[in-house]
């Protein structure tokens, strides 16, 4: 409950802090606009030479292209922005602030910040899902729906776990700077449904960087392709995931020994 | 009376990478570094009592931000205990947490965009501090330090000062009964670092907190701290009061005269400090100073002679020119 509170009172300092940046909403307006235009030219392209990609049809990839927007503008408003400011504390030794609070340190480390205006990018998601479910005629039913709102719950957690594993590395290799922008390339090939990768890569993207669950499991929700057996598995691996991340982060606290003075 | 804060033995070692300059040994540190054990803090003991206001002197590196962290729970001690209210801070219990504060005054925790009144909010969530009692803190400590006309402006429009004074009320919202204040008045003007300062000491005043202090500036100790704890290189090097302290490390005293000619050479008795006017200060080895008096008095048509203690400063100036073998 508390915690609860206190990510409300963090979300609303984050959301106070961006109104003092206006220009940044017509600058997020414009970015997701280009993206959209790219995605949207890009999935044009393919499909003016063929009519279904890996058993995928065109209305069926637009839906992915949703989830893969919408899930990007929760990684930049809430995940992304604390993960940097974490291991920029980690490297300045100025999480000391943080760590002399009574409560929990992982989450006052993971709601410190949020970037209001990136929910540009997740309405946007949810407008092209729309457009995509439209073409496809779907029918809402309430399991899909469940389906796709448990999956898209767990993809965040996993894309977090992964972020803060990365994240917590910086306790002793300093700068994880890079490992990061590695994430940003790898998460773009989330673009594309899983299923049309070569084997070796598909279980890389699974397992190594949990993109495929997070934006291939939804879509299938959406699409009628998701199995009971994924989506055990995917929250058995969420649930792993954020264990482990959890003490990973412990250990490294551990170990911090702050930059002196 | 129970200890506030109690330290037995306690040491911190850091190991550090260690290279030479250049490529080649940079190249070299690839495959295998070299690694210096140092000791940060090297067995310290001493205790505080609850409400005592203590001075922490040292130079920089002696480990005086190490100790603060440790005892607010930020690093895990070597070796050694650590007991801050009963509790081993290393642990970080929430309620350990929630009666300890550390202000640092080379860092801000205040939100850089926003009003301070923004920001305070966010700490009276963090300490789940009843609203009533929240705002009765916060428009008390708004008024002692002046900050009426200020609370509303972001923290980024405000002076070093202005900053300090928030970010201390910020830091003691929550009515800790422990203060490890690192520096608080860093950088700030002599009428801004007093009024830190007088504030400090009403609230230990008022809430009967325990406080330990350091800073550079030895008019922040002389005012608000009894007692003095010196570490350098890591190690214990006194613990009694300001007074004892002069006492054990000056070698000097100084002794002050007027002097009907102003002109006369004075260097057969010692080292002339200043001179304004026909007000003459020198400065004399401890062990003289009886001589060099009666000397004075003899010899020369001396008026209103006093001896004094050497400042403040010219003894820390002596500690802190301990060797580090003197140390050991």
């Amino acid at each position: 409950m508390k915690g609860i509170k206190l990510a409300y009172n963090y979300l609303r300092i984050g959301i106070l802090n961006e109104f003092q940046y206006r220009a940044n909403l017509y600058i997020q307006i414009l970015q997701t606009f280009i993206a959209l235009a790219t995605g949207l030219i890009g999935l044009n392209l393919v499909f003016s030479q063929t009519t279904a990609l890996g058993g995928w049809s065109k209305p069926e990839l637009l839906a992915v292209m949703g989830v893969f927007t919408l899930i990007g503008g929760i990684i930049r408003a809430a995940i992304q922005p604390n993960m940097e400011r974490l291991m920029e504390e980690i490297r300045e030794g100025t999480l000391d602030y943080a760590l002399t609070k009574p409560a929990d340190a992982q989450l006052l480390i993971s709601v410190r910040e949020f970037r209001l205006w990136q929910i540009v990018d997740i309405i946007t998601g949810f407008v092209v899902l729309a457009v995509a479910l439209s073409q496809l005629n779907w029918l809402i039913d309430l399991w899909s729906v469940l389906g796709f709102l448990s999956a898209l719950v767990m993809g965040s957690m996993m894309i977090y776990s992964f972020w803060l594993i990365i994240t917590s590395t910086a306790f002793w290799f300093i700068r994880v700077q890079e490992i990061a922008n590695l994430f940003e390339g790898l998460y773009a090939a989330g673009r594309w449904p899983i299923d049309i990768y070569p084997n070796w890569l598909r279980y890389g993207l699974t397992f190594l960087v949990p993109v495929a669950f997070a934006i291939s499991v939804p879509s299938q929700a959406l699409t009628g392709r998701l199995t009971l057996e994924t989506w055990f598995g995917a929250l058995a691996f969420t649930v792993f995931l954020f264990l482990f991340a959890r003490g990973i982060l412990k250990l490294g606290l551990k170990s911090y020994s702050g930059a002196s003075a | 009376m129970t200890s506030a804060i109690s330290l037995q033995k306690l040491a911190k070692h850091y190991q550090v990478p260690e290279r030479e300059a250049g490529l080649k040994a940079a190249a070299k540190g690839l495959f295998k570094r070299q690694y210096k054990n140092v000791k940060a803090v090297d067995e310290i003991s001493f205790d505080i009592q609850s409400g005592e206001v203590v001075g922490f002197l040292g130079p920089n590196g002696a480990g005086k931000t190490t100790t603060l962290k440790m005892l607010s729970g930020l690093l895990h001690p070597t070796s050694g205990t650590a007991s801050v209210l009963d509790f081993e801070p290393a642990r970080r219990s929430h309620d350990f947490l929630r009666q300890i504060t550390l202000v640092m005054g080379n860092r801000n925790q205040l939100s850089w965009d926003l009003p301070a009144l923004d920001s305070f909010d966010l700490q009276r969530a963090i300490y789940s501090i009843p609203t009533d009692e929240f705002k009765k803190t916060r428009d008390e400590f708004i008024e002692i330090l002046e900050l009426k006309d200020l609370v509303q402006k972001p923290i980024r429009n405000l002076s070093l000062g202005e900053r300090m004074k928030m970010e201390i009320v910020g830091a003691l919202l929550h009515k800790p009964k422990i203060l490890f204040l690192d520096e608080p008045t860093l950088g700030l003007d002599v009428t801004m670092q007093k009024r830190i300062r007088t504030f400090v000491a009403e609230y230990n005043k008022r809430y009967g907190a325990t406080v330990l202090l350091t800073s550079h500036y030895m008019a922040d100790v002389e005012a608000l701290c009894k007692r003095i704890i010196v570490i350098h290189h890591g190690k214990l090097l006194f613990d009694g009061n300001l007074s004892q302290l002069a006492e054990k490390f000056s070698a000097f005293k100084t002794i002050g005269f007027t002097l009907e000619n102003p002109a006369t050479d004075l260097s057969q008795f010692g080292e002339v400090v200043s001179t304004d006017g026909s007000r003459i200060v020198m400065r004399v080895p401890k062990e003289k100073t009886s001589a060099v008096t009666s000397r004075l008095l003899n010899d020369l048509a001396v008026d209103d002679l006093t001896v004094e203690a050497a400042p403040i400063e010219d003894v820390i100036e002596s500690v802190f020119a301990v060797k580090k073998e003197a140390v050991e």
